[in-house]
């Protein structure tokens, strides 16, 4: 274990005199057949932000997890300020200090904000405590850290950066002196992004090691000290001095190739139709680097609107979501991008479109004939299709068959006693799956079986067909890798093509901006404003934590 | 109004050792239709080791031991071969039984009711009516109470909630779900076990097979109908014993226009009421999301 | 099919694990499990007629256990079969004792209907209460078998009562000559027609109507299927009737045939066993039929412990029990498993 320090690529004297913070050597983590990390081994100094960045799937959250002890690594070791941590072993490694706080919160939602710090605490765990006592013992430590949440409130009544801020004062209830952060910017607007940072900031300045992961190249930019680039599983580059990298240089390491030459590949692989600029753009759209100032493409002949809400209301649901007042037109051949931090109503959004929700008031229109008082089935029968914000539990049925995933869709159309021929449902599955490059074993194996882009494009298959008018797409590149990403995107510019309608929710602004011919933001429930390109990063920011705009 | 009191709390004891069993499963995350099983084990087990031994002791020891180890064995098939806990439940259930049914025949020979020479101690007639309540009953509300603190006042509790609601939550502080839900099921073991003995050594200090005839689904019901908490469960299972003396009673005033049967009835379509109640209460969300669906 | 031979070998090691318990409680019971094995099987298979036995048990079992096949599928656990078999032989007998003097075959078939329909309505309520409130089926259609069990004890001491009946059991009047499907023996070719008829209209259900197909994904997940657009109410509804129906036509067939009269307290171990079968055939109709047989000899086998072997019949309740707790096991013990394929599905 000696060894690591010098081993390590510790350029430019990152992990320089001292102990590093946090040391791996071969790090290897393997999931079945599949090698989620490769061999990675780095030593990270003390005191520092590091950011570990890289594409989905290039083994960012499964290093995390290794490092906190949640996962047992095939190969390799993990020392804490010198000391080996036994794999596998959460208590291990929190003894040593190393606090994890997860991409989607890892807090019971039911437990009040001083039960959830309480909860992960080590040590005795019979001692009798008292409501108020706990709340009173809590509520110091919360105000000290600047997060305003009620210690009586409950998890689940909170919004997500309260949600981030209660869990990162969890994991800095103890003695945390590794904080690893995954991915915490996902579900944050740039406004609290911008806060989280400047609190992470203040915590290193306490003498806190940070580890955070991140996939845009600008928020890597504004917060890391060092910067560690994977793909594939393999380290990559550094720790390298954040001030000795360029956001051309780290895109170009995340991808693996020059910007440039790899927008040209890509444009060759994925994209038949097209055109270079798309590519490049989406590229540079994939990795956060800079902002693309999307080609206003704005629908020549299109004034028939495919979708239309008129003043719709909707009930707060359970997570306390809403629509309120909401008037938007989607019309034939146009990407209407929805942006907005989550749970600002993109929900209801979706299922107001497809029935799912009673409306408290207004009215929704497909096609230009009111169907509000439809069911989704009738809805769908007029062209309304849906590729929902969960693909694996909304989407398909992971533990059923391709054939029948796929053919859900067309068997909700038939009486239910009809009889059906599996046989021709298979054959139709099949030549569906051939035209979207589905890469599947047999229509026979169950869905689960597909990594994540050909399970989107089994989903594409489905919903987008001949009768398709509006196509409601929710989070549709979320989880995917690069070239699945690339072919959705181009799966929506050939939709729109067609002369349907789209409407894109994404919580990536860059997706948004690349794509969408309008972009209209949702905040608390309401449109907080519309926009048309060129888009203005600042402003559509404003407008998501309801600024000024 | 005593008499109410006291025929109330005698049939609603074992069901709420019972119930507290169910209370730490579901609280862990397994929804234990296995009760019925235990309770059984521990009314046979109390009876036939008190006949055996000639002491009370001995056959509250062996219906806590019984009842521990079928926990162990249904957390075995849960937890490790991650079988669906409701059927898997409902084979413990009927392993109990068939169990009790077979060791019956096993030690006697015969499939008639066993008989303890003596039962759990009670107050004795010194009390007057309340002389019929004996030491478990007069312990439940402790027992309540301590499981009470334990689960919603201590940071145990917190841990084994957390590992119901948010397993992934639970392992990211270092809380291992399964270890939890062992210890959840093996204490739960111990609470259905007494609940047995005091169903027969409680009362008429007979033990007959199938005699708990639904009781420990009852129980189960109560945990739901108690919304998982063990003061609401309690209350639940204090409700259908009520009922179940309100039926009693109405058959004594009306006689035949009160047909035995119906009146038998009662209890289980009070707990078709409960539970009815408490998805309504939670807003028709169903509760269990069945383990042979995806995931 | 290499997943439907490694679902059949699943099935297999489990329930010889189940017997490996059985076994290891029968010893510590004091019985010698060779021997009870031994009688298990001879009563089962092996002695003579013991194979008419099995046809005869394991029909009605059938009939049942398809009707667990729709439901399970669909994703309700209506366990609650043993009260809808009940429900069923009630209406069967309440069909034959209003009906008097109508022509045999009329009863006969009003006899079947009613029993069906009276099976369909005793799944009614817990299916609409499932759907409406989401009221746990599970609980509800476990206390459905308890009440039905009283209303069958009193309708056969009461309204349906044989007065010349004695004894501790009580039970209606005999079910008349003519009007029965099949003498005590319970095989005859009225039953075999009706039990392969309903085998092949459950299996063309299941497998070759939407019904079948949708039923099958909202079982396995019904977000999806809703997010389709399907009405996850009618569906299941659907469902739980047609549980129930089968169910009830079970009851129905046992009292018209080899029972030939509503006796209270009637097979007892029906629904739990059709709940078994339906579970070791992985929800599949056509495995149900080998399946059946099987528990069908494990059934009669339960009447012949006693009174050929002097072994206790409660053995089979316990073999049966055993299989329940193993028979849905997603996975060897973890020896037998790589561990961090264990920490990848846990994490997720």
């Amino acid at each position: 274990m000696e060894a690591t320090g010098s081993r390590a690529h510790g350029g430019d004297g990152v992990a320089g005199a001292g102990e590093a913070a946090l040391a791996c050597t071969g790090l290897t983590i393997r999931f079945g057949d599949f090698t989620a990390l490769a061999d990675v081994t780095l030593s990270l100094a003390p005191r520092r932000i590091h950011a570990v960045c890289g594409q989905n799937g290039a083994g960012k959250t499964s290093f995390a997890r290794a490092c906190a002890g949640l996962i047992a690594p095939a190969d390799g070791a993990i020392a804490i300020s010198g000391r080996p941590l036994r794999a596998g072993q959460v208590a291990d490694a929190r003894a040593a200090g190393v606090e994890l706080v997860h991409q989607s919160f890892a807090l019971p939602p039911s437990f009040t904000v001083a039960e959830a710090m309480e909860f992960g605490l080590t040590g005795r765990a019979g001692a009798i405590y008292t409501r108020r006592g706990l709340q009173a013992r809590w509520a110091g430590h919360l105000r000290a850290l600047g997060v305003e949440a009620k210690p009586s409130a409950r998890i689940r009544d909170l919004p997500v950066e309260t949600q981030q801020a209660v869990e990162i004062a969890r994991a800095l209830a103890g003695e945390a002196r590794i904080l690893i952060l995954d991915e915490p910017t996902a579900v944050l607007s740039p406004t609290a992004t911008e806060a989280l940072f400047a609190r992470l900031r203040r915590l290193r300045d306490t003498g806190v090691t940070i580890l955070i992961i991140l996939h845009k190249i600008r928020e890597v930019l504004a917060v890391a000290d060092t910067v560690t680039v994977l793909r594939g599983g393999r380290l990559v580059a550094g720790p390298e001095d954040a001030g000795s990298v360029t956001s051309d240089s780290l895109a170009r390491a995340i991808i693996g190739a020059p910007l440039r030459p790899a927008a040209d590949a890509a444009a060759d692989a994925a994209a038949g139709s097209v055109s270079r600029d798309d590519a490049s753009e989406d590229l540079a759209a994939l990795v956060g680097a800079a902002t693309p100032h999307g080609m206003s493409r704005h629908p020549e002949t299109a004034t028939r609107r495919v979708a239309e809400l008129a003043g719709v209301s909707t009930r707060p649901a359970t997570d306390g979501q809403r629509l309120d007042a909401v008037d938007l037109v989607v019309r034939a051949g146009e990407i209407l991008g929805i942006a907005g931090v989550e749970g600002n109503g993109q929900r209801p959004l979706v299922e107001a479109l497809a029935g799912l929700v009673p409306l408290a008031r207004g009215a929704v229109a497909l096609d230009e004939a009111d169907v509000t008082a439809l069911s989704l089935a009738e809805r769908r029968r007029r062209g309304l299709r849906i590729i929902p914000f969960e693909r694996n539990t909304e989407g398909l049925s992971l533990s059923s068959p391709l054939w029948e995933n796929f053919a859900a869709r067309s068997l909700l159309g038939r009486s239910a006693l009809a009889l059906i021929d599996p046989k021709r449902l298979r054959g139709e599955a099949e030549a569906a799956f051939a035209t979207w490059d589905v890469r599947y074993g047999s229509v026979e194996n169950p869905a689960r079986s597909l990594s994540g882009g050909n399970a989107q494009k089994v989903i594409l298959a489905r919903e987008i067909d001949a009768e398709a008018r509006l196509i409601i797409m929710a989070q549709p590149t979320r989880g995917l890798d690069l070239g699945a990403t690339a072919f959705v995107w181009q799966a929506m510019r050939e939709a729109r093509a067609r002369g349907l309608g789209l409407i894109l929710i994404s919580s990536d602004l860059d997706e948004l901006f690349d794509i969408s011919d309008r972009v209209v933001v949702l905040q608390g429930g309401r449109v907080a404003g519309r926009f048309d390109p060129p888009y203005d990063l600042a402003a559509v920011g404003a407008a998501m934590v309801g600024g000024d705009h | 109004m005593i008499e109410l009191i006291v025929a109330v709390l005698r049939t609603a004891t074992p069901m709420i050792y019972v119930a507290m069993a169910g209370v730490l499963a579901q609280r862990a995350g397994i929804w234990n239709l296995g009760l019925e099983g235990l309770m059984i084990t521990g009314a046979c087990a109390g009876v036939v080791l008190t006949e055996q031994t000639g002491s009370v002791a001995a056959g509250l020891a062996g219906a806590v031991l019984f009842s521990v180890l079928l926990s162990a064995l249904l957390w075995l098939v849960i937890e490790k071969l991650r079988a669906n806990p409701i059927i898997a439940g409902l084979g413990l259930t009927g392993l109990g039984l068939g169990g009790t049914d077979l060791a019956v025949q096993a030690v006697y020979g015969s499939e008639g009711a066993v008989t303890a020479p003596v039962g759990i101690p009670t107050l004795g007639p010194a009390f007057g009516q309340f002389g019929l309540l004996d030491v478990l009953i007069l312990a439940m509300p402790f027992m309540v109470f301590a499981l009470w603190v334990l689960l919603r006042r201590t940071r145990f509790g917190l841990r084994l909630a957390a590992c119901g609601e948010h397993p992934f939550a639970a392992r990211s502080v270092g809380a291992d779900p399964a270890r939890m839900r062992l210890i959840a099921l093996l204490l739960g073991g111990m609470l259905a076990g007494l609940g047995g003995a005091e169903l027969s050594l409680g009362g008429l200090q007979i033990f007959s097979v199938g005699m708990t005839a639904g009781r420990g689904f009852m129980a189960f019901a109560a945990v739901i109908f108690g919304a998982g908490h063990p003061v609401g469960a309690t209350f639940a299972a204090l409700f259908f014993a009520l009922v179940e003396f309100m039926g009693i009673k109405a058959q004594l005033v009306f006689g035949e226009r009160a047909p035995r049967d119906f009146v038998l009835m009662l209890p289980y379509l009070a707990t078709v009421l409960g539970i009815w109640i408490s998805a309504r209460l939670r807003g028709g969300v169903p509760l269990n999301t069945i383990e042979l669906r995806d995931g | 099919m290499r997943a439907r031979l490694a679902a059949v070998g699943r099935a297999v090691a489990f329930v010889a694990l189940a017997l490996v318990l059985c076994g290891a409680i029968f010893e510590v019971a004091g019985f010698s499990a060779p021997d009870m094995f031994a009688a298990i099987l001879d009563g089962a298979f092996l002695s003579d007629g013991a194979l008419a036995h099995d046809l005869r048990w394991a029909c009605p079992l059938f009939v049942s256990a398809t009707g667990v096949v729709i439901a399970f599928r669909c994703g309700y656990f209506n366990v609650g079969t043993q009260g809808q078999f009940y429900l069923g032989g009630i209406g069967a007998a309440v069909a034959v004792a209003g009906l008097p003097g109508w022509p045999p075959l009329l009863v006969t078939v009003a006899a079947l209907l009613l029993g069906t329909l009276f099976g369909a309505l005793w799944a009614f309520w817990p299916g609409w209460l499932r759907i409406r409130s989401g009221t746990d089926e599970v609980i509800t259609t476990l206390m459905g078998n308890f009440i039905a069990g009283l209303l069958l004890v009193w309708v056969t001491s009461g309204p349906l009562k044989d007065p010349s009946g004695s004894g501790q059991v009580t039970a209606s009047r005999p079910v008349p000559l003519p009007i029965r499907i099949s003498s005590d023996t319970g095989v005859s070719p009225a039953i075999l027609g009706l039990t392969v008829a309903v085998g092949a209209l459950v299996w063309v259900l299941v497998n070759r109507t939407a019904f079948g197909v949708l039923g099958g994904l909202a079982g396995r997940n019904p977000v999806m299927v809703t997010w389709q657009g399907a009405r996850l109410s009618r569906l299941g509804l659907g469902a739980f009737l047609l549980s129930g129906a089968t169910a009830g036509l079970a009851g129905a067939m046992e009292v018209l045939g080899p029972d030939g009269r509503l006796v209270s307290g009637f097979s007892p171990a029906e629904g739990f066993t059709a709940v078994l079968i339906a579970l070791v055939a992985n929800l599949s109709v056509t495995g149900s039929v080998i399946v059946a047989l099987f528990f069908g000899g494990l059934a009669s086998a339960s009447l012949y412990l006693p009174v050929i072997a002097g072994l206790p019949s409660a053995a089979i309740d316990m073999v049966n029990a055993a299989i329940a707790l193993f028979i849905t096991s997603r996975a060897w013990p973890s020896r037998f498993r790589p561990a961090r394929f264990r920490l990848r599905r846990a994490s997720r």
